[in-house]
């Protein structure tokens, strides 16, 4: 076992790092305030190939997979840039095409993921099915040569800066089961039929949120990506990097918030000491440095098992722990970096506050944590179902 | 056409290292960075091949114990081999035995022109890439904010107190450029993953063919015989506003004589 970074590892965040520290938190909230997009932010990563690192070679990718993936959201993240359409478009989408799209959908979509060129979103939530994905209504049905799709999605990221969406629909019914056969399609954002609409939530983030209205849609069948009726197992290939990717955001939200607290507390001086000499203020902040760097240790080890046992049942089981540990620690340490901070943590001026919508969203989505506490209680501890 | 950079090693110094106390030299063990003066040379370097449309970058380097970190990053910016010396008997080496053991590597590598930094940002003497030019009976022009090859010459601008001159030379050539001369890259991620297996030819003064007595603390005609920590700045006067306080500054420029 060998737990020192590699060298490529080392060079690879420090180029991250120094990219993003150009732009920095600042950069970020302005846009996010702005209503715009950080289009020179993620051209700047692009550039050098970093948002195309999971990418195969051949298709002008980095070749390499989740572990550089998830190691460029977290520094991008820990210079105050969390970017919540990684999560989406390189980690699930670009990974589900690589794994089960046709090698003309290859040839299509993934170079241009490779150049992060290519803004993917992925729809697969609805207000009546939650996080019960065989409970999904929205309709993809065979009409001759195309599939017509009828339905609603909402919590929808980014789908402004996207060029298409990869949505995941109800093709068919299991008779057996009477559960839903689900296909995923990628359609693109401007397909008449589709209305998109922006739900307004209390994240101050580029991305905006969506409900999308799915209105006789219609999809070229060249369109579906994999299987038909096999989406639910497919969807499962893109869910791990999923919840890894919201791990690195969130393990890059607590270091930029414990780097913050603990030059703040070592600086600011009340009664003639800085206030990081008492332990009431730097216990605090050491307690969540350790669940921070345990947190980051699983998410490490998830990425690993996903970019070299993605089949095990392991894979999954670690993606999800990875997930909790690091929604749990990013919200501690935020909550008491900004606590360190005085009147100051609740200021603009000090970029703190402003992450609270993003680091708390992290322990709802993109699995929340009740639900992870069910799968573990289950699955790894074998108790019985609940639902 | 083909570009030797002279790159050195330096531990990091965002962490500043020490001093030996007996010989006052840097203690350099540990892990080492590309010194960030070297990385404009290395993007010169990269963009006059480009340019050239054929040769390559050949990175030279003396460290101790073999280190190769800061080469990697050099070598993932895209230059394409490296040579470095590391020898146990250069502990203590001065610039000009540098400039000797550099000298020796360089002329194996056969480079039409050679760039390096205008000086170190551990040991700031800017004396040993003139001295390479010197032992190698080369031209060489430093302080370039401007570096371009034409029909085979060497055009630079060079930079100077009043402003620029136009200095053209033939090639080979050893020319030290500056931080404006060029906007380093980020190593891309290819070019990270492609630095690992890049090869690393690391020689001793052996292979160089140099003698022991020339080099190392032996050999060295230079001695550090004092270290002192540079004077602190005073203070600065805080003008607290009281209504007066332009008066003030008024008062104070007009004591420096600007006004």
């Amino acid at each position: 076992m060998d737990f020192r970074q590699s060298d490529e590892h080392l060079m690879l965040r420090e180029a991250v790092s120094a990219i993003a520290s150009k732009f920095g938190h600042e950069y970020y909230v302005a846009k996010a305030r702005a209503d715009e997009r950080t289009e020179e932010l993620w051209n700047a990563v692009a550039e050098p190939g970093f948002l195309g690192v999971s990418v195969p070679e051949e298709y002008g990718g980095g070749g390499g997979g989740i572990t550089e993936l998830a190691l460029v959201a977290e520094e991008l993240a820990a210079a105050g840039c969390p970017l919540l359409i990684m999560v989406v478009s390189p980690a699930i989408c670009a990974t589900i095409i690589a794994k089960f799209g046709t090698d003309a959908q290859k040839q299509r979509w993934l170079p241009r993921f490779a150049t992060g060129e290519l803004k993917m979103a992925f729809a697969i939530t609805e207000p009546d099915a939650g996080s019960n994905s065989h409970n999904l209504s929205l309709t993809a049905a065979k009409d001759g040569d195309i599939y017509r799709l009828n339905g609603t999605k909402y919590y929808i990221s980014g789908v402004d800066e996207a060029e298409a969406i990869l949505v995941v629909t109800r093709s068919g019914v299991d008779p057996d089961t009477g559960r839903g056969r689900l296909s995923l399609f990628v359609v693109d954002t401007d397909t008449p039929g589709l209305e998109k609409q922006v739900l307004p939530v209390e994240i101050t983030a580029p991305e905006k949120q969506f409900t999308l209205f799915f209105d006789n849609v219609e999809v070229e069948a060249d369109r579906l990506v994999g299987a038909e009726g096999e989406g639910l197992r497919q969807v499962f290939f893109g869910l791990n990097p999923e919840r890894i990717l919201s791990a690195s955001l969130a393990n890059g939200i607590s270091r930029y918030a414990l780097e913050k607290a603990s030059a703040y507390a070592g600086e600011r001086e009340v009664w003639g000491t800085p206030i990081g000499r008492h332990q009431g203020i730097s216990h605090p902040l050491a307690k969540a440095k350790i669940e921070v760097e345990l947190a980051r240790v699983m998410t490490d080890k998830a990425a690993w098992l996903c970019d070299f046992d993605g089949d095990s049942p392991a894979a999954g089981e670690v993606a999800n722990m990875a997930k909790y540990a690091a929604a749990e620690a990013t919200l501690a340490a935020l909550d008491q970096a900004i606590q360190t901070h005085g009147g100051n943590g609740m200021s603009s001026e000090y970029g703190l506050a402003d992450l609270w919508g993003m680091a708390r969203l992290l322990r709802i989505a993109p699995v929340s944590r009740e639900m992870i506490l069910n799968f573990v209680a289950q699955h790894s501890l074998g108790l019985p179902k609940s639902y | 056409m083909n570009v030797v950079v002279c790159v050195k090693q330096i531990p990091d110094p965002a962490a500043p290292p020490s001093l030996d106390p007996g010989t006052n030299n840097l203690i350099r063990a540990g892990k080492l960075i590309l010194d960030d003066s070297d990385a404009y040379g290395v993007e010169m370097a990269l963009q006059l091949v480009d340019k050239a449309g054929e040769g390559e970058v050949t990175l030279v380097s003396m460290t101790p114990n073999g280190e190769t970190s800061g080469l990697r990053t050099a070598l993932a910016m895209g230059a394409a081999k490296a040579i470095l010396i590391s020898d146990d008997s250069l502990a203590g080496t001065d610039a000009l035995g540098t400039a000797k053991v550099l000298a020796a590597a360089i002329k194996r590598a056969e480079p039409d022109l050679i760039l390096a930094a205008t000086e170190s940002t551990d040991g700031y003497t800017g004396t040993t890439p003139v001295q390479i030019a010197e032992i190698l009976g080369l031209p060489s022009v430093t302080f370039a904010k401007k570096v371009e090859i034409d029909g085979g010459s060497l055009k630079v601008e060079r930079q100077t107190e009043a402003g620029y001159d136009e200095v053209e030379s033939p090639l080979p050539a050893l020319v030290t450029v500056t931080a404006g001369v060029v906007e380093p890259r980020y190593p891309s991620f290819k070019g990270i993953m492609a630095a690992k297996s890049k090869p690393v030819e690391t020689l001793t003064i052996a292979d160089l063919g140099i003698d022991a007595g020339q080099v190392g603390a032996i050999g060295a005609r230079q001695e550090i015989t004092d270290v002192s920590a540079s004077e602190e700045r005073a203070s600065g006067e805080i003008v607290v506003d009281e209504g007066d306080a332009h008066q003030r500054v008024i008062q104070f420029l007009e004591q420096l004589k600007v006004l």
